[in-house]
Formats: C-alpha cells, sequence, structure tokens
C-alpha cells in the first residue's frame, strides 16, 4: 500500500480535495475525520451500510429460537398450568421478542465490525493520532507517478502537512 | 498535555443552534473531557465509602447465608419484601439510561448528547444491582442457575410460562443490550484516549479496548448505521422489560396487584425515577468537574420536563388505581386501598405521594427546572419516593389479602437494610470506577454539535468566543 497523507485543520479545505481527487481519479481516498460529518458523505458518496441486514436476519433467527425454545420444552417436560396448552404462544412472545432484540443486537455489532474492518492489530499506514483529535486526513492511495499530482492537489485545498507513505 | 484552553467564568445559557456556546473547537473538548480523568482525593474518599457501604451489604448477605432466609424480616404471608422491592427499584433507575440514550437518540433530542453517556453507565451499573436481589432473595444463590434454560442431566426445564422466568429472559437481555450498547459508544472515545496517552501500558490497554479504531469516514458510516439500529431495538426493549417485571404482580389474583395498568404505570415510574437518579448523579458531576458549559442549563431544563411529565403519569395512574378499585366494587380491593392511604401503610403511601406527586409540580416553574441545587434535592426525594412506591406495591398488597388471617404486619430488620446499603455501595463503586477510567460525557457526539473549523467561515458561523448569556431565566 503506497500514498499520500493530506493533513487538513479545515473541514471545507478537506472536503474540497476530496471532491477534487474523486473528479481527477489520482485513487482510492480514505478520510479521516474525529466526529461523523454529513460534508464528507456526501464527498465520498458511499454505498449504503449492509449493517441493517444483520439486525434483520439475526433479530429474525432470535425470534424464531426465543419461540421454539419454549414450546419445544414445554412439550418436552409437559406441566400442564391452568388448563392451558403446553405451548401457549401468547406468554412465549415474551421469548420470542426478547430473543430477537438480543440476538438481532448482538448480530447488528457484528455486522459493525465486520465491514468497519475492527477489531484491527495495526493501524496500519496513513493514520495519525491527530485525526482523532481535531484534524482530518485524506490518504489517497496511488501509484508512485501520480504522487506528485496527489500531492499539489492537497495543498491546493489547504493541506498543512503532507507526506508519502507506505 | 494541552492545557485546558479555555475555562468559562459562569455557565452559560444555550439556544437551539448555538448548544454549547462556551465551547470552541475539537481540542478544547478533547481537553476538558480526559481532564475529568485525573482522580482527586475526594474520588479516593467517595470511593472508600462506596466499598465501606458494598462490605457492610456483603456481611449481612453472608450473615443470611449461614442463618437462613429468616433473618430478613420475611413473616407469612409476607414473603416479599426489601429485596423484591429493591430489585424494582434498581430496574426503574435503569430504565432513564436507555431512554436518554436510544429514545432521544431517535427523537433528535439535543439535549441528551451531553448527558446519555452518564445514563447508560447509570443502566449498565442499576442493572447489575437489581440482578443480584433476586439470587439474595431466593436464599440458596447458589441454585439460582436453576432459572435458566440449558440442557442438562436433571432433564428439567424451566416453567415457559412463569413471570419469573420472562423477569430473567428480560433482564438478562437488557443488561446484555445496553452494555453492548455503552460499549460500542465508547470505543471513538477510547480510541481519543488512547491516542492522547503517554504510558505505554494504559496506551496498549486503550489500544486494546479501542479495537484499532481509526476514525475513517468507512467505520463512521457502519458505526452511524449500526448504532441507529441499536437505538431502533433498545426503544421497545426499555419499554417491554418494565412490563415484564410488573407481570411479576398483575398475573396474581392479589388486591392492588392484579390490574391491567400495571405495565404503562411501571414504565412510566421506572423512567421517572431513573431521570431522577440522572439528576442525583449528574449534577454533582457537573459541578466537581466545572462540565456547565457542557451540562448546560438548557439540558436539565428539558430532563426537568421529562421528569415533570413523567410524574403526572404516574399520578394519573395513582388516582386511577383508586378509581378503578371504587368503580370495579370488589371488596376487597376497596379495603385493601382504604388500607393503604388511610390504614397501615398511610405512611408509606403518603411519603410515596408526597415524593412523587406533590413536590415534582414544583417543575412547572421554570426557574425552579433551572436550579440545579433545587433539581438534586428533589432528585434526592424521588428516589426515596419511587422506593416507597414499590414497597407500597409489594407490602400492603401481601399483608392485607382477601381473608383477615393473611392481615399481617412486616418489619424488615437490619440484615434488609444492611443489604439495601450494600447495594448502593456496590452502584457507587462501579459508577465511580468508571468517571476516572473512561469518559462521562460523549466526546464524538459532543464534536458533532460543535461548530467545524472553517477556511472560509459562514455568515451563520456563531462568534462564542467571549459573549455568554445571563443565568437568569427570561433575561436572555
Amino acid at each position: 500500500m503506497r500514498g499520500v497523507l493530506g493533513h487538513f485543520k479545515e473541514l471545507d479545505g478537506a472536503v474540497e480535495a476530496i471532491e477534487e481527487l474523486k473528479t481527477s481519479r489520482l485513487g482510492d481516498v480514505t478520510v479521516f475525520t474525529p466526529t461523523p460529518r454529513h460534508e464528507f458523505e456526501h464527498a465520498v458518496q458511499p454505498p449504503r451500510s449492509p449493517v441493517r441486514m444483520y439486525m434483520l436476519f439475526g433479530g429474525l433467527a432470535g425470534c424464531m429460537f426465543g419461540y421454539w425454545i419454549a414450546i419445544w420444552s414445554s412439550n418436552y417436560w409437559p406441566l400442564v398450568v391452568g388448563g392451558k396448552a403446553f405451548g401457549s404462544w401468547i406468554p412465549y412472545t415474551i421469548f420470542g421478542f426478547e430473543v430477537f432484540v438480543l440476538v438481532g443486537a448482538l448480530s447488528t455489532v457484528a455486522g459493525l465490525f465486520i465491514h468497519a474492518r475492527i477489531p484491527r492489530l495495526t493501524m496500519t499506514v496513513g493514520y495519525d493520532p491527530r485525526f482523532s483529535h481535531g484534524d482530518y486526513g485524506v490518504w489517497v492511495e496511488c501509484a508512485p507517478d501520480k504522487a506528485a499530482s496527489a500531492e499539489a492537489l492537497l495543498k491546493k485545498h489547504g493541506a498543512v502537512e503532507v507526506r508519502g507513505e507506505r | 498535555m494541552a492545557t485546558i484552553a479555555y475555562e468559562p467564568k459562569r455557565p452559560n445559557i444555550a439556544t437551539a443552534n448555538v448548544p454549547l456556546p462556551a465551547v470552541r473547537d475539537y481540542e478544547q473538548v478533547d481537553d476538558e473531557i480526559a481532564a475529568t480523568l485525573r482522580p482527586s482525593k475526594a474520588w479516593f474518599a467517595l470511593l472508600l465509602v462506596a466499598m465501606g457501604c458494598l462490605a457492610i451489604g456483603i456481611a449481612a448477605w453472608m450473615y443470611q447465608i449461614q442463618q437462613g432466609l429468616g433473618v430478613a424480616g420475611y413473616s407469612p404471608p409476607v414473603m416479599w419484601g426489601v429485596y423484591i422491592i429493591s430489585f424494582v427499584f434498581w430496574v426503574g433507575i435503569g430504565h432513564a439510561g436507555t431512554l436518554i440514550s436510544a429514545i432521544l437518540y431517535l427523537f433528535r433530542a439535543g439535549f441528551r448528547t451531553t448527558i446519555y453517556r452518564c445514563a447508560e453507565a447509570m443502566t449498565v451499573f442499576a442493572v447489575m444491582t437489581a440482578g443480584l436481589f433476586p439470587i439474595i432473595h431466593i436464599g440458596r444463590p447458589w441454585k439460582f442457575f436453576w432459572l435458566i434454560p440449558y440442557p442438562n442431566w436433571r432433564l428439567l426445564w424451566p416453567q415457559f410460562k412463569s413471570p419469573l422466568v420472562w423477569d430473567v429472559f428480560a433482564i438478562s437481555t437488557y443488561l446484555t443490550i445496553s452494555t453492548t450498547f455503552l460499549f460500542v459508544g465508547l470505543i471513538p472515545d477510547i480510541a481519543v484516549l488512547r491516542d492522547r496517552e503517554k504510558n505505554p501500558t494504559r496506551r496498549a490497554i486503550l489500544a486494546f479496548l479501542s479495537f484499532g479504531w481509526r476514525n475513517t469516514e468507512r467505520e463512521w458510516r457502519h458505526f452511524a448505521r449500526a448504532y441507529l439500529f441499536l437505538a431502533a431495538v433498545s426503544t421497545p426493549l426499555v419499554l417491554s422489560v418494565h412490563s415484564v417485571v410488573s407481570f411479576d404482580f398483575a398475573m396474581a389474583l392479589t388486591p392492588g396487584w392484579h390490574t391491567t395498568i400495571f405495565p404503562p404505570y411501571f414504565v412510566a415510574g421506572a423512567i421517572f425515577s431513573g431521570i431522577g437518579m440522572v439528576f442525583t448523579i449528574i449534577i454533582p458531576i457537573r459541578k466537581w468537574f466545572r462540565l456547565q458549559h457542557y451540562v448546560t442549563l438548557n439540558a436539565l431544563d428539558a430532563a426537568a420536563k421529562l421528569a415533570l411529565t413523567t410524574s403526572l403519569v404516574v399520578g394519573c395512574a395513582y388516582m386511577v388505581e383508586f378509581f378503578i378499585a371504587w368503580y370495579g366494587g370488589v371488596k376487597a380491593e376497596q379495603d385493601y386501598f382504604w388500607n393503604r392511604v388511610f390504614g397501615q401503610w398511610w405512611w408509606a403511601a403518603w411519603i410515596m405521594l408526597t415524593c412523587n406527586m406533590i413536590l415534582p409540580l414544583s417543575l412547572f416553574s421554570q426557574k425552579l427546572r433551572r436550579n440545579p441545587a433545587w433539581l438534586w434535592i428533589l432528585s434526592i426525594f424521588i428516589n426515596i419516593g419511587m422506593w416507597f412506591e414499590r414497597f407500597v406495591i409489594v407490602v400492603p398488597s401481601l399483608s392485607h389479602e382477601f381473608e383477615p388471617w393473611q392481615w399481617t404486619a412486616y418489619r424488615p430488620t437490619w440484615v434488609d437494610f444492611a443489604i439495601l446499603l450494600g447495594s448502593f455501595g456496590w452502584f457507587f463503586m462501579w459508577f465511580l470506577l468508571f468517571i476516572k477510567q473512561l469518559p462521562v460525557i460523549a466526546i464524538a457526539e459532543v464534536k458533532e454539535i460543535v461548530p467545524p473549523r472553517l477556511r472560509h467561515a459562514h455568515a451563520h458561523t456563531p462568534d462564542t468566543a467571549d459573549d455568554f448569556e445571563p443565568e437568569t431565566p427570561g433575561a436572555h
């Protein structure tokens, strides 16, 4: 992995740099920001996060398990309570719901980890501790022959520091 | 470490489009919130007090295990006492955290931003505390695992039609999800601490806990989506948990318990008591850590309105209970409610009514809603009132059932009170440890509402340099 890292103090400078990098097609862009900003989302135009599907399928699986464990064990160890059916689906909705929430939420977190690619053992290239503090970073992954153009572009938009990394 | 760049001379009043007027930039947020992590002598003293209370509770519990449940003040037919009261009380305390962090997040209520981390941590520790009480109450705590469904050599399964098993599922799910919600929200903030940390051991621990978070746009995109869905499922979970707890009572035929009003009544009461505890905790934190410009008077005012609303709902539920008893025409119900308010338990009922219905009416005054000292005093009354609400629900019903031989008294013993004291020690010990290890205010979310630095400042960008509005309501 080789590229150029631009370090910005101002939000609009970083956003303008990303917009121009997207049109000039110098390379893949990674943005570092201390807090989520809609301006970056509009500039990067990323695909929709698939994390919601984890909630859907995890939740459905959990719901089915919640009903199943209650109904199966009631039939396996039958106790008549108040002359009611062994498998009473109305009270068992509590189990269906609770396990829906439990498995759905944990699946969502798993989805977050998978798609955000965490846990990460190393910070890899292109990260600077200042990006969690208050500054913005734009990492352009590009071939050596395009590095000079990328550096010039980043500086033009107000990058206070530009460096090549590999 | 950078020094604190700015320290306001007095609390300021936020406005809708400038929620934190005294916070200028991201660096100030990091510096001031990270400064709360430095332990002080007062913190050590409070931790010692909390651990002392916990030690008293543990000693009393050991004594009870050795001597048997008889030392706990139970006398038939009153076989639910301080432990079940405290269980419901602590579950209730745990409700405000998820309400503030999840429900108010979905409603985009801006005032939650600076108080939700505190409320979330409070939720986790309150539910941890609540979970201890059924285990203490069963007398033989080592049998607790029988309530959990798993394949076993006894070939036995829990009775899934029992509200007590519903409780096990509801509380354990709530604890798991609350903890997950808290921890997921903490990941970016732990990354901030990791990047500031100079001590290599602490840095390694923080790096491990932050999962290598790098603040990339990709990470934030998935994070925001996951957080939204966690909030979305936590919302019905909050409502379900105390509904399920209320079924412990409402499923019985006992006078005072057998009523369909219990689930919404319990949920409103839980939110009310939780907000009370949020005030109890956040107001001293705000003062001691000099965070008045983060937890603004506007935020306290908005939370006080929420407390007032839930107080009115709870008060309405109290009145409706009396109406149902009168209109239903069931003699046992009518006698029970008379006995509750004018008979044997009048003192407990009037503590409840005064603390939960009458005193919170003061929050109709804007001046009092914006007075942190009054809010803190009121929150203590709310905590007391809500504990007594559960006392009034549990004890008078069991001590005044259908037949005269069931009419009896209940006197908690020193063991009950020692374990109750221990539960407060347990709760505050965890909370005190939390506030010195992790940020008590969500750094990343506060940065979202702080104006970013721009090359070309917009015309509407507020100038917040030295201009503070007065604290007096109505003067701004």
